[in-house]
Formats: C-alpha cells, structure tokens, sequence
C-alpha cells in the first residue's frame, strides 16, 4: 500500500501542471460539473465504464458478479470494466484526465480525488445523493470531503486500518509476555529497552511520522487546510523520546537513511519484533516468510487508529451521469461490500448498516481472525491520520527534518519548525 | 562504452610501448608490455571483477532463486540465501496460469520490432547526415538534437499521449512503439561512430565517384557494425522494459506489453513475490537471446575497419 501512496502524493504535484497543457489541445477540459449534476437524475440506462484498481485477475469473479447483477437490476445498461495495474495508477489517472477521457466510474483514493476534484474534474456526489449520511460512515464520508473545495467527491468504497504485529518468538525469548504488549509509547520504549539488554534485538522499527503526532491527538493541520500546524512542544516530546530511545540503541540505524526497507519489511526478515499492518498483514507476512507461521500475535493500533479509506468517484464529465451514479452507488452498496470484504480478510465495508455484521465481528480463534475482530472493532473510532493535502515533498522535509531530529543533529522544536514552514511554502503553491 | 573498451583490450597487446616507469625497468619486466599487469596487479584486478560481478547480478540471482523457492520457504531473511532449498518450477506454472504470458511477449515483440528497427535505420541515416553530409543547418539540427536531450520523459509523457492519441493511436501497439521509434541518443551515438571513421575514407570514395548513399553502404556502415548493435540492444531492452508509457497508450488488456501484463501477477490484496519473481525471469530470457545474437557485434571494435591503427 505504502508505494502507491507515495504516487498519489506525485500525482497532487502534477496534475494542476499537466491539466494547464493539456487543455490547450482539448476543449472543455474541467469545469463541467454543474451541468452534469444537474442530468444525474435521468434514466438509467445506457453504457458506462467502471475503473478499479488492481483487482484483476484475483477478484475478476468478483467484479464480474457484481457488474452483471447491475446489468440485471437495471436493463439495458452495458458496463465495461477497466482494471488498471498496481504500479503507475497516478500517472495512468492522470494521462486519462488531460485526455479528457476519465472512466465514468473511477476507484479513487481520497488524494488522488483531491487533485482531480481541484480542477473540476470529479462530480460533488452530495448533490445527487441526499442518502449519503445514512448510507456511509462519517469518517469514510470525511475522507472525500476537502477543506476548500465545496462538495463530497468520491462515495466510500471499503476501508483498512492498521493494528500492531508482535512476534511473539522474539518477546518469550526476551523475556517479555506476548499478551500484554505495549499499549502506549513509554511501554514501547521500556519493552524495547527490556529486549535491547535481554537478547540484543530490536523492537521499535520505525521513525514517527505526522500520523503518529495525529494518533496522539495533536492538531497536524489548521481546520480550514490553509497551514501546517504540527510544530507543538507535545509533538516535540513525541520525537524527543525517539531521539533518547534512538541515543540508546532501541532503534535500528536504518531507520533515520534511506536504506530503510519499511517496518514490515524488517519484521518480515525477522529484524524487529514490531511492525504495524492492516488486517491481513498475517496472511502476507507468513505467504512471503513461512517460519513466522503461528509466531504473530495481533494488538490494538497504539494512540487513535488510523483509517484508510478507498472510494469511487463519478467523473464530472461522465456523458451518462444518471447510470455513472447508479453504478458507484451499487457498487459500494452494503451487500456488495460486505461480499467484498467476505472475500478478502482484512478490508471492511463503509456502509453504516454493516457496521454490526456479527460475521466481521466474531473472531475464529486464530491470530489471523483475531486482528479481523480488533480491526472491525477499532473501525468505529478510526480517523483518517495523515491529511490528503501531505505531498510526496512535503513527507520527504518530514523524514529529513525527523531524522536530523532522532539523530541529535538539531533540537526537535528547531526540526519541528524548519518542517513547518518548509510545509506550508509547498501547501501556499498548490 | 562496452566496444570501446574492449577496442583497446585487443590492440594493447600489439603494441609494446615500454615499462611503465623507471623504477619497473628490470629484467622481470622487460618481457612485458605498457598493459602487461604484474601477477600482483592481475590478481587485484579480478578481484574487483569478481566484486563488481556479484555487485551487478547479485539482484538478479536473487530473484532467481526466489522464483524457484518452494512456498514452505522463507523468502525475505536476514543474510540473503541463494539456493533454494526446495527447488520447484511451480511459481512458473503458476505465473504461466494467472496471466497470458505468450500473448503479452508477442505484442511487446512487436514493439521492439518497430523500435530496433526505426532505430537502427534512422539513427544510422541521421547519424551519418549529421557527421558526413555538409547542409545548412546542420548544426543547427545537432543542438536541437541535444536539447531533446535534457527533457525529462516524465515531462513529456501526457503531452506525448494526447499526440498519439489525436493521431488515433491510443490503445495500439503502434502508439506505443512510434515515439520511441528513433531515440535521439542513438542518433547521436551514431553520428559519433561515423565521425571516428577517417575522412579520407570518405574522400577516397567521393573521388571514385560514390554518391552519398554508396558511401553509407559500402564505406561507413560496415565500419560501425559494432555501434548499429549497441544501438539495437539498448532499443531492445528500452522498448522490452518500458512500462509508464505503454501503460498510459494502452486499454485493453489483450494488447498490454509484458511488462505492463505482468502487473497482474502483484494485486492489491495478493502478492506472492516468488511468482513475480517467476513472472520477472520469463520476461528477462528474451533480452539474453537477443543480446547472445548480437554480441558478435557488440564486441566488434572500431579497429576492424579498413585503416587500422
């Protein structure tokens, strides 16, 4: 998930430049959105196309079954579906918008919606739907709506979040109980600590980042999304105690360089005994590493759960608006997301009348079901942590600035600072 | 780069220029050449080759044997382990079941086709024009040349598709070859090649009558045999590896390249890497054949020509 997130930020940057370009050589590109609401309520009927990301082919049945059930519900509708490979999604996206040719229906990430809802590019759902508020989650619903801009750009498809991974191998060798993880950031470090001198291995596997300020309660970004706010003395605390715990050794040096691979990627190689990871982190990490098999215990995320939220968006230029909408809104329907989910452990649907499915809330026994139950139950207080105005650049003056911090090079205010005002140079040019 | 070097390898030998410096002017050493190395040196010098061997395939064989491990094995560990301890082609079976390989290496054949092609005939043409032929402009036409040069592809990229797409060629295998079609470092690598050669070559010619075309075909380009297949490797393996671009031209996924195919095998939820790892040798293979059919010429230097050195 991490890399395609990183495309989307890429994206934000490149959009607005490109879409500048490109509208020299198309005609009424952007802009359209008023008229193409106000045909939403027509017949349904008619061909649409439908975009999703990387599903095929593991869930081509899936997809299928949903989309002939559409054609059946609705006769005389005929979708096409796109299925667009993982890599290059942002760049795929953003060459269909300057072409003006962007699938009716679209699976969106809420950042990517941003830059395209920025130039008019996607239809305000809200004034086709005044169902939204009983059919979906606030938080779901938040993600897809943008401080200045007007509207609800995308209707919340399923949702992740993450909890922790404990490898219970490394805690009883250390000397640690497996079932009484750390729950807060002092007991991370004093476990950490407890492991460092019992058998020399590492426990914490990663640097904070502005979701770990947000997980705390801290404010991150003023409410109206105009400046980064993050540079307070309790966020300085918070990178405080990962600079004394990194001073001692509790932290691997690569955390702070470029060689850093991602906690899971060192949890996987048996490096640390923490990683965090959505809820179907155990099905992967013991895919890719067999030898972890029954060694990973699941825990509650630690401060506020984050949500992620993935969604479709109906394209404001959609020559068949009525039947785009009818699409989305079926798609992400609480009988086919919560077959969705079904399907794959680990995602949950968004849908407010799922949120008590006995089926997503029970647990089997195995770790495996476990994290499915903490997950489904932390679902209902989870809020998106990491703001979709942060950019690639924007995370990239975070990491530098945090590092300098961890590694004593300046004090964490002075980083805190310098990452603030670089921030919102970047935030005042979009 | 690569026929340079060895250019010299080869010629080394025959000259024997002398002892390096006064201080190794011995008895021991007066049977050596300038490019002669001492035991010492020879020693030191395949031990950095061996290094930079491991260096450059280290990665590769680490995907090589992470496709052929078994799925009770450990994939990512601590101190990487290259041989698998439980052998098995199944990650290829299984890569060969989930997508069309055959079908995807067909249409990205094609692409190389037009790409090796246009390339070796136009960077030839263009090469010798900007080297022998005097026009106007010409100059003019190399900056420019150049220029193209420093624009990023990320730059151009969605400014090359609305192209391509009003010529009517979004969602073809021609779209995606055309604009790679002559790349203009090839045009410049050539140029270079043909400036090497010696203009009285070319005098000679003109004074036996050739015209401009006689003295590409019969003087210049059987003296850059070995260039022409530096160019076609490299546009084989840009077009064969190219993934952005054929991913924003093309739709249908019956005319997706192999590289862009292959995607498939990584989705959202599941990614087994040692079948990806499968799927990233397969495609790998035609890039060996392609480069052991050409590197009789790709080891060819400049010294084969008519005037040696």
């Amino acid at each position: 998930m991490n890399s395609r997130r990183i495309g989307a930020a890429g994206l934000a940057l490149a959009v607005p430049a490109v879409l500048a370009l490109g509208g020299c050589a198309l005609n009424g590109t952007g802009g359209g959105s008023d008229d193409a609401a106000a045909d939403a309520s027509g017949e349904v009927t008619g061909e649409v196309t439908l975009q999703t990301w990387a599903l095929k082919p593991t869930f081509t049945d899936y997809v299928e079954g949903v989309i002939a059930d559409f054609e059946e519900q609705y006769p005389g509708t005929e979708v096409t579906w796109l299925d667009q490979p993982g890599d290059g999604y942002s760049e795929k996206v953003l060459a269909q918008a300057a072409a003006g040719e962007l699938p009716d229906v679209t699976n969106l990430p809420p950042d990517f919606a941003l830059s395209l809802a920025r130039e008019g590019l996607l239809a305000d759902v809200a004034a086709v739907d005044e169902t939204l508020e009983d059919t979906y989650v606030p938080g779901a619903l938040d993600a897809y709506r943008y401080g200045g801009l007007d509207g609800t750009f995308g209707y919340p498809w399923y949702l992740t979040t993450d909890l922790n991974y404990w490898n219970t191998a490394m805690f009883t060798e250390a000397g640690l109980d497996p079932a009484a993880p750390p729950t807060t950031l002092e007991e991370l470090v004093a476990q950490a600590r407890t492991m460092k001198e019992a058998t020399g291995e590492y426990l914490m596997s990663r640097k904070p980042g502005l979701g770990d300020f947000a997980a705390e309660g801290l404010p991150v970004l003023s409410e109206d999304g105009t400046e980064f706010v993050f540079d307070t003395p309790e966020a300085a605390e918070i990178l405080d105690v990962y600079r004394d715990a990194y001073a001692e050794g509790l932290l691997p040096d690569d955390v702070l360089t470029d060689a850093y691979l991602g906690n899971s990627q060192l949890f996987t190689e048996g490096k640390v005994a923490w990683s965090t990871g959505g809820g179907n982190f155990i099905a992967t990490t013991v895919e890719n590493n067999p030898s972890l098999e029954g060694k990973i215990a699941p825990s509650p995320y630690i401060g506020q759960t984050p949500l992620y939220v993935q969604g479709v968006s109906v394209s404001s230029q959609s020559a068949n608006p009525a039947t785009a909408h009818a699409l989305a809104r079926f798609v992400t329907d609480a009988a086919q997301q919560e077959e969705f989910a079904r399907q794959v452990p680990g995602i949950f649907p968004s849908t407010t009348s799922s949120q008590d499915d006995p089926e997503l809330a029970e647990s089997d026994g195995t770790p495996q079901g476990e994290a499915k139950r903490i997950a489904f139950g932390t679902l209902t207080t989870a809020r998106v942590l990491q703001p979709v105005e942060v950019t690639d650049a924007m995370t990239t003056i975070v990491n530098q600035q945090f590092a300098a911090a961890i590694a004593g090079d300046k004090t964490s205010q002075e980083a805190l600072d310098t990452a603030v005002d670089e921030c919102n140079k970047l935030l005042a040019d979009q | 780069m690569m026929a340079g070097r060895v250019g010299t390898a080869r010629v080394g030998p025959r000259r024997v220029v002398g002892a390096r410096s006064a201080g190794t002017v011995t008895a021991r050493s007066g049977t050596r050449g300038f490019s002669t190395p001492s035991p010492r040196e020879v020693v030191l010098r395949y031990a950095l080759l061996v290094l930079a061997l491991f260096v450059t395939i280290g990665p590769f064989l680490w995907q090589l044997s992470t496709s052929l491990k078994g799925a009770s094995e450990d994939v990512y560990t601590t101190t990487p382990s290259f041989l698998p301890a439980e052998p098995t082609l199944d990650n290829y079976a299984r890569a060969f079941e989930a997508v069309p390989i055959l079908g995807f290496a067909g249409n990205s054949l094609v692409v190389a086709a037009i790409v090796v092609t246009g390339n070796v005939v136009g960077a030839t043409l263009a090469g010798y024009a900007l080297a022998r032929l005097r026009f106007r402009g010409a100059r003019l036409v190399l900056g420019a040349l150049l220029l193209t040069l420093l624009l990023p592809g990320e730059a151009t990229i969605v400014a090359q598709y609305l192209t391509i797409r009003q010529l009517g060629l979004a969602d073809t295998l021609a779209g995606v070859a055309l604009p790679g079609a002559i790349g203009m470092l090839n045009v410049l690598l050539m140029r270079t090649a043909f400036a090497a050669l010696p203009k009285e070559l070319d005098e000679a010619a003109i004074v036996d009558g050739a015209n401009a075309w006689q003295r590409l075909w019969h003087v210049g380009v059987p003296n850059v045999l070995g260039m022409m297949a530096v160019v076609a490797i490299f546009a084989f393996i840009g077009a064969w590896d190219d993934f952005l671009w054929p991913l924003i031209v093309l739709t249908t996924p019956e005319k997706f390249t192999l590289t862009v195919g292959l995607e498939y095998l990584s989705g959202t939820f599941t990614n087994n890497p040692r079948v990806v790892a499968a799927g990233t040798m397969i495609a790998f293979v035609p890039i060996v054949v392609f480069f052991a059919a050409l590197q009789r010429y790709f080891f060819r230097g400049v010294d084969e020509g008519a005037i040696k050195g």
